[in-house]
């Protein structure tokens, strides 16, 4: 679907900004209450994200000793911003992206891994022994999964023989769903989302158990709101990304509240049925088997695409 | 308790606030990257002078008090104690009594192990089988919600029986009761052997071979998932387990899933125990009388708890409160494979080396002073009262 908005309703109030906000906090209930009725649980109201966005709001923001201000305060800004930014490339609800330029795959990948790197300056910033080591993790895991991630959405890139997201979408809409061409790929993009969103099984970072909510420890308040709907954006912006490229494209709002629940529903049923993954086991998973998986799967689209071109 | 680190390097502190410990402990564990080279323990967190506090109180106020020392395995507590007065005593109980009390125990073993399989899940994060044991174990405290009227502190014991009988409607629920968990226990046991991700976390974590556990002093299923065949229920029966003879569960994998085999091993030997002792409950008396005053003498009680062998000593001087009462519980006995056995593995995997040995903490807290050679002081009331507000300031 092809809409027009001004450029300053969109960058705040839809499709980007403020509506996209909200999304992200309806889709984070949608993520715990599904994981919650897996887990034989009743889960939150439907309001909760956002009551607990308000109230964390309304805290005080205590700045440990040992930081640098200046960085604590603008870390989670950077973030959310960074996944904001990243949302104007998509095909958010199914319109054409607000923002296109030839390549913006790739910069909106980036700005997608924002996040993480936030996170793990956030981290490192203090002097917090829980995030010194949450940073670590966050960082080591991001290492591993950046690679087959981005692999697995450069399959679809190829076989449109594009590097623009609105011109992949299109190219996915017209043609089989590239989840039956490029299954491996598919699952490689969806199991690297969960890594990039730290959800579990991948939540090593942010191990409860271990080290307490890891990099993120010493945010309180106004900064840890932030953080966490930046994640939430980021969870609504990767759904779209990997069900654009891989569920046959974004094409109307319908379209992309049923294909993103879809893939929720599959993100939730993954994150209730394992353990958590030690930092060494997700860095060997990656490596060995997510990384390989994909460098087939984008082998054997280039293979197929100079097979088509010699017949 | 600790195992001195080579070097000084990056200590993680872990308590006595912290996600992973649902009672005050502090760890320090002493990691390089993200392996542990070194542990240090300190407990004394929820220290209550329990053992003092029984001076004060009569034979039967104690039952009370030494029901408390353990939210989970509270009933093996008074059971311990009772039975060691009714040692003192001379008295021995009808056995209807003696059969239901033990029936009790056993009933608290199902819901400790269900209790302690949903928490050593969590720190694995795996919350999924935490929360469906926890909803299984509502089971077994229903049952005992129905039969006493309490799902923890059941106060069943009294000196000389126990209060509440089991009638035949009880008995059916029971049995209802252990069908239903019998299969759900199939179940765990399915999943904590062939989930992969959950393999990928307990097995060949946490070794502790058997010489390992005989030198550590290890017990409980702890102990028996090393290979260790100590069973109080076994090697001297008390209450009811003469006529109603245990299976020992011994594990040979001396890992984190052989502490998993074993404790669920154990609910189903407890599952065959319940129903034959509802089979053959005997027919008679609960109570019999027990004198205020107990006669002078010393008594010691063995008993398996939920988490390994429970020990009591009792020492009366004729008059109606007992004049010492000592009491050791299996978690003091675990820390220290605990703490030996966390150094070479990951940080990850502490806190489910930490909840291997089911820890309480509750009710390991006490004062202890080692006495070296040539030092001859003994503390006074005085001066441990003094050190114990210093201890805490």
């Amino acid at each position: 679907m092809n809409l027009t908005f001004p450029p300053i309703l969109a960058l705040l109030i839809f499709p980007g900004g403020l509506c996209l906000l909200l999304i992200g906090l309806l889709y984070e209930w949608a993520d715990r209450k599904l994981v919650a009725r897996f887990q034989n649980r009743i889960g939150p109201r439907w309001f909760q994200p956002l009551a607990d966005f308000v109230k964390l709001l309304a805290k005080e923001e205590i700045i440990p000793d040992g930081v640098h201000a200046g960085l604590f305060l603008a870390l989670p800004i950077v973030a959310l911003a960074g996944a904001l930014t990243a949302a104007l490339y998509v095909p958010m609800f199914g319109f054409a992206p607000a923002a296109s330029f030839r390549g913006d795959l790739v910069v909106a990948l980036y700005l997608l891994s924002l996040m993480t790197l936030c996170t793990g300056l956030a981290g490192a910033n203090t002097l917090d022994r829980f995030s010194l080591l949450g940073a670590t993790r966050a960082l080591t895991q991001l290492f591993s999964y950046e690679a087959p991630f981005l692999l697995a959405l450069l399959g679809p890139a190829v076989a449109a023989g594009s590097w623009q997201i609105g011109t992949i979408n299109a190219y996915t809409g017209q043609n089989i769903w590239l989840v039956v061409m490029q299954p491996i790929g598919f699952l490689v993009a969806i199991v690297g989302l969960m890594g990039k969103l730290e959800l579990p099984p991948f939540d090593a970072p942010e191990a409860e158990t271990e080290i307490v909510s890891g990099a993120l420890t010493e945010y309180s308040g106004r900064g840890l709101a932030i953080f966490k709907i930046g994640r939430d954006v980021e969870l609504v912006v990767g759904l779209s990304l990997v069900a654009a490229f891989y569920l046959g494209g974004l094409n109307n709002p319908l379209d992309f509240l049923l294909k993103t629940a879809v893939l929720l529903l599959l993100t939730a049923g993954l994150q209730s049925l394992f353990a958590r993954l030690r930092i060494d086991q997700t860095v060997g998973m990656w490596w060995r088997v997510g990384a390989i998986l994909a460098l087939v799967q984008l082998l054997a689209i280039l293979v197929g695409r100079g097979l088509g071109r010699l017949f | 308790m600790e195992a001195l680190p080579k070097s000084n390097k990056f200590i993680v502190p872990i308590g006595p606030q912290h996600p992973a410990l649902k009672e005050p402990g502090h760890f320090e564990f002493t990691v390089d990257g993200e392996v542990v080279v070194g542990a240090t323990i300190r407990l004394g967190y929820v220290h209550r002078g329990i053992e003092k506090g029984t001076e004060d109180r009569n034979w039967i106020q104690n039952i009370y008090l030494l029901e408390r020392i353990c939210g989970i395995c509270s009933h093996t507590h008074s059971t311990a104690y009772v039975e060691g007065v009714e040692k003192l005593a001379k008295v021995t109980i009808p056995p209807r009594a003696q059969v239901i009390r033990t029936l009790y125990l056993e009933l608290e073993r199902i819901h400790s192990h269900l209790l302690w399989l949903g928490v050593a899940a969590h720190e694995g994060g795996f919350d999924t089988l935490f929360m469906y044991s926890w909803r299984d174990r509502e089971t077994v405290m229903d049952i005992l919600e129905a039969l006493s009227g309490n799902r923890v502190n059941y106060s069943v014991n009294s000196l000389g029986g126990v209060k509440f009988d089991v009638d035949q409607k009880q008995s059916d629920q029971i049995r209802r009761g252990m069908d239903y968990l019998e299969e759900r226990s199939h179940y765990y046991m399915k999943v904590v052997t062939t989930d992969q991700t959950f393999l990928g976390r307990t097995r060949h974590v946490g070794l502790m071979t058997l010489e390992q556990a005989i030198h550590l002093d290890a017990t409980g299923p702890t102990a028996r998932a090393s290979g260790l065949a100590k069973d109080v229920r076994v090697d001297a029966p008390y209450a009811a387990y003469p006529d109603f003879p245990v299976r020992i569960q011994l594990g040979d994998r001396c890992d984190l899933e052989s502490r998993f085999v074993v404790r669920i091993n154990e609910l189903f030997e407890t599952y065959r125990l319940i129903r034959e002792m509802l089979d053959h409950l005997p027919t008679g008396e609960l109570q019999t009388k027990v004198p205020r005053r107990i006669p002078e003498g010393e008594a010691m009680m063995r008993l398996e708890a939920p988490r390994g062998e429970l020990f009591y000593y009792l020492k009366s001087n004729g008059s109606d409160k007992p004049e010492r009462l000592k009491v050791r519980t299996p978690s003091l006995c675990n820390w220290a494979s605990v703490i030996n056995l966390a150094v070479g593995y990951n940080l990850a995997d502490m806190p489910m080396i930490l909840a291997g040995i089911d820890p309480c903490f509750s009710c390991n807290d006490r004062t202890v002073t080692v006495r070296r050679p040539g030092d001859s002081q003994t503390w006074s009331w005085d001066q441990l009262r003094r050190y114990g507000i210093e201890y805490y300031k």
